[in-house]
């Protein structure tokens, strides 16, 4: 500031010195962004670039690669389990989506109640988030194996002759891993929700008072007109949390019986690392990384709208 | 009348918010109490399960050197690696955001355009191709392909970026005339100032690494490389009908995570709003 009152009046100087002051900037911004750059285009950039170069090759990891134009596609458009992992996915975002999201209300109204004991109940409904997926498969296995789980165990001493095969079958299968993601995972779109409901203004609540409303008109006319934004992020969310889905199949169900509970990703790891045909993994990859773009631009765009 | 039946919905909502409570937490329970039975309890034991005898034998087993499980080390992997990638993804963005927020320059479109692909494309999505650059560089096994891959950088500089574009710029002008240099102003204003926002950031990325399981299963094959979630599944798979071992091992492995949720559970819950918010 200084130096400019200083040259004014002198205009060559003024210009030489603005020139250099914008170099200076580009310089100091072009450091300050380089250590991300450097991290970011080279772990992810680069990875998205290769993996659709990939994708038209034949090969697996470390060896060099063939080219193979559209063959890996072509046999994508025929593989039976591909259609089948991804038919699963869609059943279980069809299954997860509409349960979990509900979930999440309820358990953010119960919080955001005022009742006593509010700091235990967040925490109670939410710390299964916390735990690793390796924790809480682990824990849901002892209780879902058929005849040796605990549920198994409880009709068995309730004299029950009732016999649930939790995991054997393809319903069964997704009912299983639908409980324990909403287990693990309904406390987070609990706070989401939480957030959202914070923010609706008090006055809006005394108004309706004073009008003689009852919880349930509060409710229907008030509450969830001011979460249709939340709501819808929520539900974005957990499309994209389900597209991504692996931990739980894998260690629960390993994708079975058969591969009745294999989800996309799942599915992208058995070829590539259980038959090592990268190529055709990527072409896999590179599909499920273009619907969960679209995804993402259409909940980016309605977001940046509001 | 109305006063009375508002009263009952009360008590009815307070039956079925600590109804729920329990069906949250009862898994839990069952975990920890059955972590102190002897090695070899099996789920059958379930109606002598809350009388003793307890025993921390299960967590000794777990915990004897040469055992098959290294949760030592493990523990320290984990701890490591989350540490790490939650230090470089706060500071690293944090610089980012403030010189695009800041730093008057042009291409400031390109650069977001840029950093939004991050936000769109899952990780899961590029592991393959991310592997082979790990094998290709002789990195598999080390603690280089644990940290690198993966920061969710995007999310991190984006949520950074709404708070340093907040900060009044009176505060820089302030800081210039005392004769800060660029980076000084980030040292002095940026940092003081986004201080919880950076904590709330920081610890979201710390539960995701800390949790990360399909990447680090990946690339950390041998057993003095892995983090916990790759440990344990590998460790259990030894005990087919022992309950109390596993579940000691499970134990053990949230500890860490129950007390960061103790100690943060404010800033946990304010980063997941603000992924929200975005």
């Amino acid at each position: 500031m200084v130096q400019i009152s200083l040259t004014k009046g002198k205009k060559v100087t003024n210009m030489v010195f603005e020139k250099k002051r914008k170099v200076n900037n580009y310089l100091t911004a072009f450091l300050f962004l380089l250590p991300f750059l450097i991290v970011y285009l080279w772990f992810w950039i680069y990875p998205i670039i290769s993996g659709f170069f990939i994708s038209f090759t034949t090969g697996s990891f470390g060896v060099d690669s063939n080219f193979a134009g559209l063959e890996n596609f072509k046999t994508m458009i025929s593989d039976d389990k591909f259609w089948s992992a991804l038919i699963n996915t869609l059943y279980f975002i069809l299954i997860s989506t509409p349960t979990i999201v509900m979930l999440g209300l309820i358990f953010a109204l119960i919080v955001n109640s005022k009742l006593k004991g509010t700091v235990f109940l967040r925490s109670a409904y939410f710390i299964p988030y916390m735990l690793s997926i390796s924790v809480i498969a682990s824990i849901w296995k002892f209780m879902l194996q058929n005849e040796t789980g605990l549920f198994a165990e409880i009709f068995k001493q309730l004299g029950s002759s009732l016999k649930i095969s939790w995991l054997g079958s393809w319903g069964m299968g997704w009912l299983s891993i639908l409980i324990v993601t909403i287990w693990w995972t309904v406390g987070f779109n609990m706070i989401l929700f939480l957030a959202g409901l914070q923010e609706i203004s008090d006055e809006l609540y005394e108004a309706a008072d004073m009008d003689g409303a009852n919880a349930w008109e509060k409710f229907r006319y008030i509450t969830l007109p001011s979460l249709r934004g939340v709501t819808f992020l929520v539900v974005l969310f957990q499309i994209i949390a389900s597209f991504k889905l692996f931990g739980q199949t894998y260690l629960i169900t390993n994708g079975g019986p058969g591969i009745a509970t294999t989800p996309i990703v799942h599915y992208i790891y058995q070829i590539a690392f259980r038959q090592w045909d990268m190529g055709y993994a990527s072409a896999v990859s590179f599909v499920l990384l273009l619907i969960i773009a679209v995804i993402s631009i259409i909940q980016y765009k309605v977001m940046s709208k509001n | 009348m109305k006063g009375k039946r508002k009263l009952v919905g009360r008590f009815w909502t307070y039956v079925f918010a600590y109804l729920l409570a329990i069906i949250m937490l009862a898994p839990l329970m069952w975990m920890i109490v059955s972590a102190f039975k002897a090695p070899g309890s099996t789920v059958t034991l379930l109606s002598k399960l809350f009388t003793p005898p307890f025993t921390l034998e299960s967590f000794q087993k777990v915990l004897m050197p040469g055992e098959t499980a290294m949760m030592g080390r493990w523990t320290f992997n984990s701890l490591f690696v989350a540490i790490v990638q939650t230090v470089i993804t706060v500071i690293v963005s944090s610089l980012a955001a403030y010189a695009v927020s800041r730093i008057p320059f042009k291409g400031k479109k390109f650069i977001t355009a840029l950093f939004l692909i991050g936000l769109m494309i899952p990780f899961e999505s590029i592991v393959v191709p991310l592997f082979d650059m790990i094998v290709e560089l002789n990195w598999t096994n080390t603690f280089n392909a644990l940290i690198w891959p993966g920061m969710n950088l995007s999310l991190a500089y984006f949520i950074l970026k709404q708070f340093i574009d907040q900060i009044p710029n009176d505060l820089f002008e302030a800081a210039k005339l005392d004769g800060a240099c660029t980076f000084k102003m980030w040292w002095t204003v940026v940092l003081p100032l986004s201080r919880s926002s950076m904590a709330a950031v920081g610890i979201f990325t710390f539960v995701q690494s800390w949790n990360n399981l399909l990447w680090p299963m990946l690339v950390a094959q041998e057993t003095r490389m892995m983090t916990l979630p790759v440990g344990i599944p590998t460790f259990q798979s030894t005990f087919s009908t022992d309950l109390a071992v596993p579940m000691a091992s499970n134990v053990l492995a949230s500890i860490p995570a129950i007390i960061v949720f103790l100690i943060f559970q404010r800033h946990i819950i304010k980063g997941i709003s603000m992924t929200g918010i975005k």
